[in-house]
């Protein structure tokens, strides 16, 4: 159905001079002055002043734009234009803490002039003094009540600061409310800017924090520069570090623009290193974070973007949704609801929506879903009245306060009542035409020609959204009569006319049949168009009159479902991460201990406070221990994989050659159904690494698999800091035509050069630092993170495949003075065995992976064998979310090459703690390690045996049995969703949002 | 036995005694002469003497276990098995006390010989140009001196179904004895089934383009419908010209429609790669309208269409047992569990690698981790020897330890597809292979390196 029967620009008619004096003005007047006189009384209205205070039948008087009187009762004063709002309700006019007016000024070619090294940092670029925001999106944005907004720009990393504008269509010069507010920061590039650096989340964090080090470091390096009375060359000039200034120092709010919790999560860390004043533009999964965000103070302003529901049309259809997307789907509409039930403050803003039009609808779905009308008012008046420092003059209807004004026919939040006019700065902006028919009701409609038929038509709703359906009486071409929906009826308000859509299947039609006509009072003349080519005309009588609301209710369509709080919202999620018991006792099992004790039989393993406290024959169980009978089981320290992708949002950074500054641990992702997956397998620790793309890559991090928790719990504890290492083919082939290298020679001379240059910055900093004169050097990120390579404080972990380039790494590192701590895949390690060994270097290599490219033709499953004969510390690797979901098996392959059945454990328990330097911490059952272990039903490595239960840091992540419950509640809430949503109709599937009665 | 098989039991004994590698060098180097390391993998002659393998557990798959028992094959044909057989006079003896004796292990769906290099273009055969090759055999292509057949064999893997790609109908597996000195010693069946890759059904509706099922250029735009419309017109054809060449009319020949016959008869079946449910389900309602000899490959939901399989009699390959689940909501061992869903159902299954030329050598985990989440273990034996070779029309000569049969099958340690048991010999149609493969030569060749490194050679 239409949506809105929209705006002639009233304001247009009515503007006057809301408030201008003229002699304030400094643009001469061409032609004819327009002078109204900018006094208006709004009488007989509801005034919600405020939200939670009312008042009826009220008057407002404007004068020059502001308000000059509001009282219940009350008379119009003489001289004021009287705007008779009797059954309306006048709400303070809406603000957009975020909004997105559609331009951003970029120069063609791309920015000029001395702005930043990377086009992605626009900082510079001020709203206010570019402001050319879109006359359309204005219109747009006050039809759905909108009268002052933060226009925020949208391209880029650093995007500039962003500016309080009003929404009324005067000049740019009357429409700055506040001036450059707060820096506006994107997650992502914009590569229409140019560049090809960052292109992963990664990266563009690591250019985040780089580049607010160079803010600061920007204005002590000019501070310097001055009070040496301009000693020596003045540094850089870079209007968008300048531009940063306020922003680090923690004067000058930041807006980070997320796209999921996890970006409200890595916003956060990011303020908390940078000291920085954050404000975050949400993005509609908060309710997943509502702990986090409780905790936080730190203005949010959430979108109403409600996802489309699944496709679940068809069996195959409905069999591919998951929980995920289904739960998101009914809980999305819940999120502003649950905030504020939490008592987590937050601004609404109207940005992420595909059409604006989507804005009250889903704003009314958003209160049909819990959130109160006064919660709702107060998330877009005076919360970001407050946050936008607009708050004296904005957010209420007071006196002396600006004149924006939402005028609405009914309650605008739990009612579908449209907005008629928005006031801007004491104008008028008509929203929607008063219509001048209400054809709603019942009506006989019969047609007396040839085609004859008869029919009854109801009419429903509201004048601007009509719903009914026709009654057709038995006839020639329906012998038993037939209801038919109609799918669209529209009344044309200026011509009193009244345009009908219905299917006419029932009818016995293939198609669409159309019905239209005049309406005057109760009379009804027009015609049809049948799909068979027939037009019948008819005349209608309207028999009872429409006994409905004047105004149609929201009502909530879905089905209430109760759908428990779970950590990730997805399937599988957890209410919460288990409990640790003081005491577990695993008594009678076989035990791997893969350490000094090897492997016993009947043994018992005491835990305590998730540590390891005893493991032995014998051991008497504490009172009030979790007691696991181990007969017939084994038990294992749980697995660990030093070489995993999954649960990152991005893996390679390959707009650089060399990017030792990006951090994995930045980007780790909770929503990663691998995780457990791989806990069902066994797997309790691994190293999620960056991509092979660069000789050197980013920085990889070790996880435990806690499933149930938030990414930064999810790192291990004072783990191991290693840096990716790529040799051979994968760096050489990768990202562009003319990247440096191209070559194996080429790959060990870039990292050479990178070493070399880490050295000359080390110098650098320490001469200054010795003398302290001259320009402060610039921390660089990159630097600083081959330099903890070169002072073994961040680990090399290189990938590679072939003998030549490992041998020439290992060299080339003891040249600088320092050894590689492990390579991976190593397909080849076993030709440099002896090598590996007498230079301490550890292997991570796979137990049968080979011959999927040239570099790993000679690959043997004897690899593992040869490195343990020579003594090198050897583990396993997946380089596979789904194998590292079944290391024991990879290991038991390892049988097969003669390996004891210890030999083949320790690759994927101690030997691969040890190639990550965590043994101290996991790897084998002995007292004082992390209890982390896995209860196998038989031999861990027999391709027979699976895992029963698996424990990290004493706590039960993972058990059969539970799993057996959680694939129930999986079941039973996707069935109770897929039934949600096919209980909506079409057109309201949209969202699990709102019906109408 | 062999040379290499006593090697690799004695260094296995040896590395079980001490991590030293003093021991293990010593191990080595007294039943290991240097020269023969430098050998990969010599083809043997064929079966010039009878021989009887004597005192193994001898599972026949089709006629149970037989402990004890003795197998004798002559001219590379099984001429008796049972316990307690009376050897005739001149027959070689083996003393195999204590190992179990398999049939060789089946992977119905492999590019063993058609495929080295996984990311070398040029090392690949699989993919013929265009939608329509049904034509093309492996066989004729197929590499004797492929690494991946000596290291296939060595898990257990000695007759391969090796198999084309691409298009819509791919063309015709061969099956492939894995030993013999060029691909005519080696092919069984040149024409052993068809190959038909089931279109996208998410490339469903109104014409807006999207893949096609098998990715041939020409197909590249159209709908689910129109493929599979495209499919039907394939057959029709080949029928149209089958009858045409039947009713003794001049038609020039079609090279492709001529080698479709097989399977309009029903002589040979025709495999078609599958896995949703709609795909299984519109793939079969089509091979009942074609009539013919229909298996699913793929079948990643075959559980779901699984009372249709069973009642058609419609057997499946699976190609990924070991693969992670589809779905978000799936259990974590929605792949595992599949084999054991199936049997339990009803549905007649083989096991197939899955990977590809590549990872055929994992053929016995594929099916072992079927075990772990229930199946029971002769099924999931069966799985991988009599239902792949009843299935492509294999089972008179392979699949089972039975008289007549060809003498092709495992000496092991215990079962083939769980890692704690070792693969010791192989036998294909009665010759004793030579069980060294690339990789244990790298083994061999390095592990000299470590010797002379570590000046303990002695």
């Amino acid at each position: 159905m239409k949506a809105f029967i929209t705006s002639l620009s009233l304001g247009l008619l009515l503007s006057g001079s809301a408030g201008a004096q003229q002699a304030t003005r400094t643009e001469p007047v061409e032609g004819i002055r327009d002078n109204g006189t900018g006094y208006h009384a709004l009488v007989k209205a509801r005034v919600v002043t405020a939200p939670g205070q009312a008042l009826d039948n009220a008057t407002i008087v404007i004068r020059n734009g502001l308000i000059q009187s509001v009282q219940a009762g009350g008379a119009p004063p003489a001289g004021a234009r009287v705007w008779d709002l009797t059954g309306h309700t006048v709400y303070a006019g809406f603000i957009d803490a975020h909004a997105d007016l559609g331009r951003d000024s970029v120069p063609r070619g791309g920015d000029v002039g001395p702005t930043h090294w990377n086009p992605q940092v626009r900082a510079w670029f001020s709203t206010t003094a570019n402001l050319q925001d879109d006359a359309n999106r204005r219109k747009g944005l006050r039809s759905q009540g909108f009268g002052a907004a933060l226009v925020v720009p949208k391209r880029g990393i650093f995007r500039g600061s962003a500016a309080v504008v009003s929404l009324g269509d005067a000049g740019a010069r009357d429409r700055i409310l506040r001036p450059d507010v707060a820096q506006s920061i994107g997650f992502q590039s914009s590569f229409e800017l140019g560049g090809r650096y960052p292109n992963s989340s990664m990266g563009v964090i690591a250019l985040m924090k780089q580049t607010f080090m160079d803010a600061e470091w920007y204005k002590r390096a000019w501070t310097t520069y001055e009070t040496s009375g301009r000693a020596f060359l003045p540094p850089e000039t870079s209007e968008a570090l300048k531009a940063l200034e306020g922003a680090v120092a923690g004067a000058q709010p930041v807006i980070f623009e997320t796209r999921s919790e996890e970006e409200i999560l890595r916003g956060q860390a990011l303020a908390k290193q940078f000291k920085l004043n954050a404000w975050y533009r949400g993005n509609g999964e908060e309710y997943r974070i509502v702990d986090v965000l409780k905790a936080s103070k730190a203005p949010l302003f959430i979108p109403l973007n409600f996802p489309d529901a699944p496709n679940v049309g068809n069996p195959e259809a409905s069999l591919n949704a998951s929980l995920g997307e289904l739960r998101h789907w009914y809980l999305a509409p819940t999120n502003a609801g649950q905030l504020a039930t939490a008592g987590v403050e937050f601004a609404i803003t109207s940005d992420g929506l595909t059409s604006l039009n989507d804005f009250l609808p889903n704003l009314r779905a958003a209160v049909a879903r819990g959130l109160s009308s006064d919660a709702a008012l107060a998330a877009l008046t005076t919360t970001p009245a407050r946050y936008l420092g607009i708050d004296r003059t904005h957010g209420t209807i007071a006196a002396g306060k600006v004149a924006n004004l939402v005028v609405a026919k009914g309650d605008l939040f739990a009612r579908e009542a449209d907005i008629r006019d928005v006031w801007v700065h004491g104008v008028a902006y008509g929203v929607t035409r008063p219509a001048q028919i209400d054809p709603r009701g019942t009506w006989t409609v019969a047609s007396s020609d040839q085609w004859g038929f008869e029919a009854r038509l109801v009419l429903e709703g509201t004048v601007n959204r009509l719903r009914g359906y026709l009654d057709v009486a038995p006839g020639r071409d329906n012998a038993q009569g037939a209801r038919i929906d109609l799918e669209s009826a529209t009344v044309i308000a200026e011509t009193g006319r009244l345009e009908v859509r219905f299917n006419g299947e029932k009818l016995g039609y293939e198609g669409r049949a159309l019905l239209a006509g005049s309406v005057t009072g109760d009379q009804f003349f027009g015609w049809t168009s049948l799909p068979n080519g027939a037009n019948p005309s008819f005349r209608g009588t309207r028999t009872a009159p429409f006994t409905g609301d004047a105004v149609g209710t929201v009502a909530v369509n879905v089905p209430k479902l109760d759908l428990p709080f779970i950590r990730p919202m997805m399937d599988y999620g957890v209410a919460a991460p288990p409990q640790q018991p003081a005491a577990v006792f695993v008594r009678n099992a076989t035990v791997w201990t893969q350490g000094t004790q090897g492997k016993l039989e009947g043994a018992d393993v005491l835990i305590r406070a998730g540590k390891i406290a005893e493991v032995g024959k014998g051991l008497r169980a504490p009172a009030g221990a979790t007691v696991i009978d181990g007969t017939g089981k084994h038990v294992t320290p749980g697995m660990i994989d030093p070489h995993i992708h999954s649960g990152v949002s991005d893996v390679n950074e390959t707009g650089a050659t060399i990017v030792p500054e990006v951090y994995m641990g930045d980007v780790i992702t909770h929503n990663n159904i691998d995780m457990y997956r791989q806990l069902a397998g066994g797997l309790t620790t691994a190293m999620i690494k960056h991509g092979s793309a660069n000789p050197i890559g980013g920085e990889n991090v070790i996880v435990k698999m806690r499933w149930g928790s938030l990414p930064e719990a999810l790192k291990l504890e004072g783990g191991t800091r290693t840096v990716k290492f790529a040799l051979g083919e994968n760096p050489k082939r990768c990202c562009y035509e003319g990247r440096y290298p191209r070559s194996r020679m080429g790959t060990q001379e870039i990292i050479r050069d990178h070493f070399l240059a880490a050295r000359d910055y080390r110098r650098e900093w320490q001469e200054w630092e010795k003398t302290k004169k001259g320009l402060p050097p610039r921390r660089d990120l990159r630097m600083d993170a081959i330099l903890d390579i070169l002072d073994q404080k961040l680990l090399i972990s290189s990938h590679g495949y072939r003998a030549d380039e490992f041998l020439a790494l290992i060299r080339l590192a003891e040249e600088f003075g320092f050894k590689v701590q492990a390579i991976q895949h190593g397909v080849e390690a076993y030709k440099i065995a002896t090598e590996l060994a007498a230079s301490g270097v550890a292997a991570a290599v796979w137990s049968d992976w080979g011959g999927f490219k040239m570099e790993a033709y000679d690959a043997t499953k004897y690899n593992v064998r040869i490195l343990m004969e020579a003594g090198v510390t050897v583990s396993l690797h997946s380089d596979n979310a789904q194998i590292a979901s079944r290391m024991n098996w990879e290991a038991g392959k390892l049988l097969r090459t003669g390996l004891t059945e210890e030999q083949a454990l320790t690759t994927v328990t101690l030997n691969a703690a040890k190639l990550l330097a965590i043994q101290d911490r996991v790897g084998s059952l002995e007292p004082g390690k992390d209890a982390d272990f896995v209860v196998w039903s038989g031999n861990p490595l027999s391709q027979f045996t699976k895992a029963e239960q698996t424990w990290v840091d004493g706590r039960r992540y993972f058990s059969l049995e539970e799993d057996a419950v959680r694939r129930v509640e999986v079941e039973k809430e996707r069935r109770q969703l897929i039934q949600a949503v096919l209980s909506v109709s079409g057109s309201q599937q949209r969202a699990a949002t709102s019906g109408r009665n | 036995m062999h040379a290499h098989q006593q090697k690799a039991m004695t260094t296995s004994t040896a590395l079980r005694f001490s991590r030293l590698l003093a021991a293990v060098a010593s191990g080595l180097v007294a039943s290991q002469p240097l020269a023969l390391s430098a050998q990969v993998r010599m083809t043997v002659p064929p079966q010039s003497e009878r021989t009887a393998l004597r005192g193994a557990t001898i599972h026949t798959v089709t006629n149970g276990v037989i402990q004890n028992g003795t197998i004798i094959f002559e001219a590379g044909k099984i001429v008796s098995v049972g316990a307690n057989l009376a050897i005739p006079a001149g027959t070689k003896i083996v003393d195999v006390t204590g190992k179990h004796i398999y049939p060789g292990l089946i992977d119905a769906y492999s590019t063993v010989g058609i495929s080295e290099i996984g990311a070398v273009d040029m090392s690949n055969d699989v993919n013929e140009v265009g939608d329509f090759n049904p034509n093309v055999r492996t066989d004729v292509a197929v590499n004797a001196e492929s690494r991946h057949i000596g290291t296939s064999r060595s898990q257990g893997v000695l007759t391969t179904l090796t198999t084309p790609g691409g298009g819509l109908i791919s063309g015709m597996s061969s099956a492939m004895a894995l030993e013999g000195w060029s691909w005519e010693e080696m092919s069984l069946e040149s024409a052993a089934a068809l190959n038909v890759n089931w279109p996208d059904p998410s490339q469903r509706g109104g014409g807006r383009g999207g893949r096609g099922g098998g990715g041939g250029p020409e197909g590249n735009r159209a709908t689910y419908e129109e493929r599979v419309q495209q499919l039907k017109n394939y057959f029709a054809e080949a029928r149209a010209y089958r009858d045409a060449v039947a009713a003794g009319e001049q038609v020039r020949t079609d090279a492709r429609y001529m080698a479709m016959i097989p399977a309009l008869d029903r002589k040979i079946p025709v495999v078609v790669s599958a896995s949703g449910t709609s795909q299984i389900n519109d793939a079969i309602t089509w091979a009942k309208q074609e009539n013919l000899r229909l298996i699913i490959r793929g079948g990643d939901d075959a559980i779901h269409v699984a009372a249709r399989l069973k009642a058609e009699n419609i057997p499946v390959i699976l190609t990924s047992t070991m693969d992670a689940p589809n779905r978000a909501h799936e259990g974590y061992d929605a792949a595992y569990s599949r084999a054991a869903q199936l049997h339990k159902a009803g549905v007649k299954f083989a096991i197939s690698g899955g990977s590809g030329s590549l990872y055929t050598d994992r053929l016995p985990y594929e099916a072992g981790v079927a075990v772990a989440f229930g199946l029971p273990e002769e099924e999931a034996i069966k799985a991988v020897t009599i239902n792949a070779a009843e299935f492509m029309g294999l089972a008179d000569r392979l699949g089972s330890l039975e008289v007549g049969k060809q003498a092709t099958f495992l000496i092991t340690t215990g079962t083939p597809i769980d890692m704690t048991s070792d693969i010791l010999q192989a036998y294909i149609q009665g010759r004793e292979l030579d069980m060294n493969d690339i990789q244990k030569h790298f083994f061999e060749k390095y592990m000299e390196k470590v010797r002379q490194k570590l000046k303990i050679i002695s």
